[in-house]
């Protein structure tokens, strides 16, 4: 607590004098302090600012520094529990007395501040459910940027090796690319600031030298089932018990055109790996002879895939305007057929009633297309 | 009676997409044409990729555009637009193009 002033004693110019000293440069209030009461609710602030948040004001090294993190007395939660649990080992030793002989510079060492876990990443200590989610350190986004812009991998291939979920990967790479290009045109980067941020966060790191891919955490959980609107309704589905009734009988029960759940994650290719690796227990040359296999059907389907989008823009004139691209496709008159009311004809037809203006037909669509 | 090549609106309300025909001049917009030669959809699409600008359709046989413009049909100025971006025009307007300019091109 700060040392009270006994105004009462001195003139009124001295203690003019002493407030005028005694305030700081960064107080809270403009009124001088001979002037504030000493309340409980200034008291306590005190000693918050001097348990807790002398935490804040010097905050740790290389981690975080949440509040969450600190008991009342303004401890680190982590380092009492490493505390408790190396005394409730010594207590074990000291039963055992084959393993009396310890290091005697463990004890003056004291404990180390260990690894923050997941308790340690609560900003808000009211609110146990906020948890602070590590972000991509910066040599993770070079490297997830070097690998698919210069070592040419796929965004699929680079997700499953570093753990990071497909669409950041994307958003990495693209954001990349802006801020090469603003330091190619010259605008300003905003460093220290972004420094400053990236203290404050947890972060995932690149380890460069753990070179075994299953070793390495992964920065998040890749292969989530996307939630499809078509699932999102209950249905109560009668079916016969001796019927096989698989996922993707399941899928086509929500909607004709679903997907089985399998085929809807983003790395079907892991679980089935997987299945390969622990279910039928091939060795792992069939594992990569079939992975092989896979992948060619997948390069050949892409292939055709490219090649009929291609031939479909050699057929297409495409015009740049200021705003807008102007796509020319060619079209026949004389698929219109002989009366000019052809199926394939070009262009609305003539003389061939909508009903979408007629009575007791549904307008509204039915389904939005996901 | 002049042959015109024009703009019919179909769609809905807020929807447009026009039929690019070949018309008598004096017949209503809507009314069957002497024939259809393609079709324009001013709604532009998102780009495919996410990438680039938005895009515009337009259906166009040009062979037949070209008869009718070579047998004297003549564009309306949307018409004109749309047939000089197909390559089947000099265009009309142009921006930062004097009127001269433009009537010296077109001579040409």
């Amino acid at each position: 607590m700060p040392p009270t002033l006994r105004c009462a004693t001195s003139t009124s110019r001295c203690v003019r004098e002493l407030c005028k000293a005694s305030q700081s440069l960064r107080s809270f209030s403009t009124t001088p302090r001979c002037d504030q009461r000493t309340t409980r609710a200034r008291r306590a602030m005190w000693r918050w600012l001097q348990q807790q948040g002398a935490n804040l004001r010097d905050p740790l090294e290389g981690g975080t520094n949440y509040l969450g993190a600190y008991n009342k007395d303004g401890k680190l939660l982590r380092v009492m529990r490493a505390e408790r649990n190396q005394e409730s080992e010594r207590a074990v030793e000291q039963s055992e007395p084959k393993n009396a002989e310890r290091d005697p510079d463990a004890k003056q060492a004291g404990v180390k501040v260990p690894e923050e876990t997941v308790s340690d990443r609560i900003p808000f200590p009211l609110n146990r459910n906020f948890i602070s989610e590590p972000v991509l350190s910066e040599n993770f986004r070079e490297e997830i940027w070097y690998r698919i812009m210069k070592l040419g991998h796929s965004v699929r291939e680079v997700s499953a090796e570093l753990g990071v979920e497909m669409s950041r990967v994307g958003a990495v790479v693209r954001l990349k690319e802006v801020e090469f290009e603003w330091k190619r045109i010259g605008k300003p980067l905003v460093v220290p600031y972004a420094n400053a941020v990236m203290s404050m966060l947890p972060k995932t790191d690149y380890n460069p030298e753990e070179k075994d891919p299953k070793r390495r955490r992964p920065h998040e959980s890749i292969n989530d089932l996307p939630v499809h609107a078509s699932t999102a309704q209950q249905i109560f589905y009668p079916t016969s018990e001796s019927r096989e009734f698989s996922r993707a009988d399941a899928a086509k029960v929500f909607n004709e055109r679903l997907k089985p759940a399998d085929d809807r994650i983003p790395h079907p290719q892991l679980v089935l790996q997987h299945r390969e690796k622990f279910v039928e227990r091939l060795t792992d040359q069939e594992i990569a002879e079939r992975a092989r296999e896979r992948e060619a059907i997948a390069e050949k389907k892409q292939h055709r895939a490219a090649m009929i989008q291609l031939s479909k823009d050699a057929k297409t004139k495409k015009i740049e305007s200021g705003r807008w691209e102007f796509r020319f496709t060619d079209a026949n008159v004389d698929a219109a057929g002989k009366d000019g009311r052809g199926h394939k004809g070009v262009g609305w037809r003539y003389g061939v009633p909508h009903y979408d203006r007629n009575r007791g037909l549904i307008k509204i669509p039915k389904t939005v297309g996901a | 009676m002049v042959v015109k090549i024009r703009l019919a609106r179909f769609g809905r309300r807020k929807a447009p997409f026009y039929n690019i025909v070949v018309a008598q001049a004096r017949s209503a917009r809507n009314s069957k044409p002497i024939e259809v030669l393609g079709t324009y959809d001013p709604i532009p699409k998102p780009p495919t990729d996410g990438e680039g600008k938005p895009w515009k359709d337009i259906k166009l046989d040009t062979a037949r555009a070209k008869y009718w413009l070579g047998v004297g049909a003549q564009p309306s100025d949307p018409a004109w637009r749309l047939l000089s971006m197909a390559g089947l025009l000099v265009p009309k307007y142009r921006p930062g193009m004097s009127a001269e300019a433009g009537k010296e091109e077109l001579k040409q």
